[in-house]
């Protein structure tokens, strides 16, 4: 009697907030469902149903693959490169300097700088006629003429994942040095009295202790490079030549640029239905990870 | 041939000085025991002989090699952690064998080697397991053995059984000292825990704010010891320490009305000292009965404690404490004053002013 109590008076103290999710989310969501078996049109027409045409055509359609690739490739560049230099930050900061304290508060920067005043930022430093980087190759003599580093189809992705590895490697490689000093100063003394090298120790005996974090940071930064949106938008808007047009970039220039409402919606819930699969995925295999450790 | 030798030893964080010039030279097969408080630089010291920290001054000669600058890898030497150390992903048998691995012994060789450490252990059923598989008894013979399986000159130990409860450590301190006799290594052993010590030593370091305090047998350390410090951290119950005055051959207790006329041996010691510290351990003295002659103080008995084994009881004389152990039947009225004879060659006298041995 006194469990169903309980369970009773739980449901009632969370109400409220269930009412406010169901509104604020719930609501949308299922308007957007809706919407995306139509043909409206942001402004003017409701709309009428259409059945699956929506997505037919978007999954056929070569713009969602292609969009599809161009994400998948933002993605895995930038997350993997920020893993990595990200676990180097950590293990550098991780050692006994003077300044150290300076250097990984200063680290933190990057990812506390909003996106768009980072994205401000390396528009500026790729700027065609006066960016710094232009004028550092040019005085190192790798170049010989001012590039548009975001106007050249060839070129525009690359620049996008450094500028956002830069903003987003700090919170690997604070996840990552957060982890590293949970690892017990004796095993890394055990270890050393053993005869590991450096990369022995990293490998079988520091990187237990940090598999799990980074997993957590894997996934985090997956499904955020997955959903990407501002950065592009302020420094390409998903251009040249649409090659730094990711799916959230598609969706707005679907709903908003087009306003076709109801295929922007149709697509906005396959990217939903991507992320979540990702999400799934990660949180099995981040249950798998800390089952074994 | 010297197995371990400290030359100078000194090390400095900033402006304290936590070893201050350790010597110690450490023959081939013996138990070595630091001793002492918390803080006192026990670990530092084990540190540096290992490797992992680095002495300010000072070289350490291991195996009449010096080992400054050496990495700790190629030190020939292995350790025993307080918290053991064990890398947690890592099965039992790998555990063991890491050092091996790291040192590139084929796979067989690294088996067999691993199976024969597990055997004189007896952890063998527990090698398939991971660390977080096993009791603190176990983990602790598993740290022992990824030790043992590198064969090395010296074996270091940081408070190894201090986290077991109070039975097991028992029996590992029998265990380490049936494998120190079975293999006739080296040992550096560090604890604050004084039985401890006296029962696996075949040598005891004293240490005391960084420097050695006495450096000897346990026998020599309980019989003889150098210094008040050395007696009163040794011995349990603690050593009594009494005030005195000696004049003229005769002890006169502080608080107390009777002298004790000093045995001839320690007269000529203590001619010259006036105040000195008296020491007796409470096991050296017995009940008096009355009549009884020779040497004797009069206490008044305030708490008396069965401890099982033994009586202790509390006493004072004047403003001082005499505690004595003794048979457990003993036949003592708390409140009354009680005559305890003293066995004249277990008396202790101190320097007040120096501390040391008269
Ligand atoms: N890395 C360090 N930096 C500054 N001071 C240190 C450092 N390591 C040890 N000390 C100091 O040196 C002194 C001796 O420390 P140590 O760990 O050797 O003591 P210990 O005898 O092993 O004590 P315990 O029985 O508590 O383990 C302590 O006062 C400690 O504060
Ligand atoms: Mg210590």
């Amino acid at each position: 009697m006194t469990s169903t109590w309980i369970t009773t008076r739980a449901w009632l103290l969370m109400l409220p907030l269930l009412i406010v999710m169901v509104a604020i989310i719930g609501w949308p969501l299922v308007d957007t469902v809706r919407l995306s078996f139509t043909d409206a049109k942001l402004v003017g027409t409701e709309g009428s149903f259409v059945g699956l045409d929506n997505y037919v055509k978007i999954l056929s359609g070569s713009n969602f693959q292609r969009t599809l690739i161009t994400t998948f490739w933002f993605a895995v560049l930038s997350v993997s490169a920020e893993m990595v230099i990200g676990v180097l930050a950590a293990l550098l900061l991780n050692q006994q300097f003077y300044g150290r304290s300076i250097l990984r508060a200063l680290m933190i920067l990057p990812w506390a700088l909003p996106t768009v005043v980072n994205a401000t930022l390396w528009r500026l430093i790729y700027n065609p006629e006066y960016g710094a980087l232009n004028a550092m190759l040019m005085q190192f003599g790798l170049i010989d003429a001012y590039r548009s580093w975001l106007g050249e189809p060839g070129t525009a992705l690359a620049s996008l994942i450094v500028a956002d590895c830069w903003k987003n490697f700090p919170l690997v490689a604070l996840i990552a040095l957060a982890a590293l000093q949970a690892v017990p100063r004796d095993i890394t003394a055990a270890s050393m009295v053993d005869g590991a090298g450096a990369w022995s120790r990293f490998r079988f005996v520091i990187m237990p202790y940090l598999a799990g974090p980074l997993m957590v940071a894997l996934v985090l930064r997956t499904i955020e490079a997955f959903k990407v949106f501002d950065i592009i938008w302020v420094m390409t808007r998903g251009g040249p030549a649409n090659s730094t047009r990711t799916l959230s970039i598609l969706v707005y220039q679907e709903a908003f640029s087009f306003q076709r409402a109801g295929s922007g919606a149709s697509l906005a819930l396959i990217v939903t239905l991507l992320v979540t699969v990702l999400a799934v995925a990660y949180a099995a295999l981040i249950r798998k990870s800390a089952g074994v450790s | 041939m010297s197995a371990l030798e400290l030359i100078n030893v000194r090390k400095r964080y900033g402006a304290v000085e936590t070893l201050k010039g350790i010597d110690l030279s450490l023959a081939s097969g013996e138990f070595l025991v630091l001793l002492g408080p918390s803080g006192c630089g026990k670990s530092t010291l084990l540190n540096i002989i290992a490797g992992l920290a680095e002495a300010t001054d000072g070289d350490v000669r291991i195996g009449d090699r010096s080992v400054t600058g050496v990495h700790p890898k190629d030190r020939d030497i292995a350790m025993v952690f307080q918290s053991y150390a064990l890398y947690p992903n890592m099965s039992v048998a790998r555990n063991i064998g890491f050092g091996l691995e790291m040192r590139n012994v084929p796979a067989a060789e690294r088996t067999e080697a691993v199976q024969k450490a597990a055997k004189i252990l007896q952890i063998e059923n527990l090698l398939g397991r991971k660390p977080s598989e096993l009791s603190g008894g176990q983990r602790q013979r598993v740290a022992i053995g990824r030790a043992l399986v590198r064969d090395p000159q010296i074996f270091l130990f940081d408070e190894p059984l201090s986290n077991l409860d109070a039975k097991l450590r028992m029996e590992m301190r029998t265990e380490l000292k049936r494998l120190h006799q079975m293999l006739g290594t080296t040992i550096v052993y560090v604890t604050h825990d004084q039985i401890e010590a006296m029962t696996l030593a075949t040598r005891i370091a004293v240490m005391r704010d960084g420097q050695i305090e006495q450096l000897a047998t346990p026998d020599e350390i309980y019989n003889r010891p150098a210094t008040r410090y050395v007696a009163g951290f040794v011995g349990s119950p603690p050593m009594n320490m009494l005030d005195a005055t000696v004049a003229d051959g005769i002890a006169h207790i502080d608080g107390s009305l009777s002298g004790i006329p000093l045995p001839q041996a320690l007269r000529e010691n203590a001619a010259s000292a006036r105040d000195v510290i008296i020491g007796i351990r409470p096991e050296s003295l017995t009940l008096a009965s009355s009549e009884d002659a020779g040497l004797a103080i009069e206490a008044k008995v305030e708490v008396v404690e069965l401890t099982g084994p033994e009586l202790v009881v509390t006493s004072t004389i004047g403003s001082q404490r005499l505690t004595a152990s003794l048979p457990p039947r003993s036949q003592i009225a708390v409140g009354a004053s009680q005559r305890f004879n003293i066995d004249p060659s277990a008396l202790h006298i101190f320097d007040k002013a120096t501390g040391k041995r008269v």
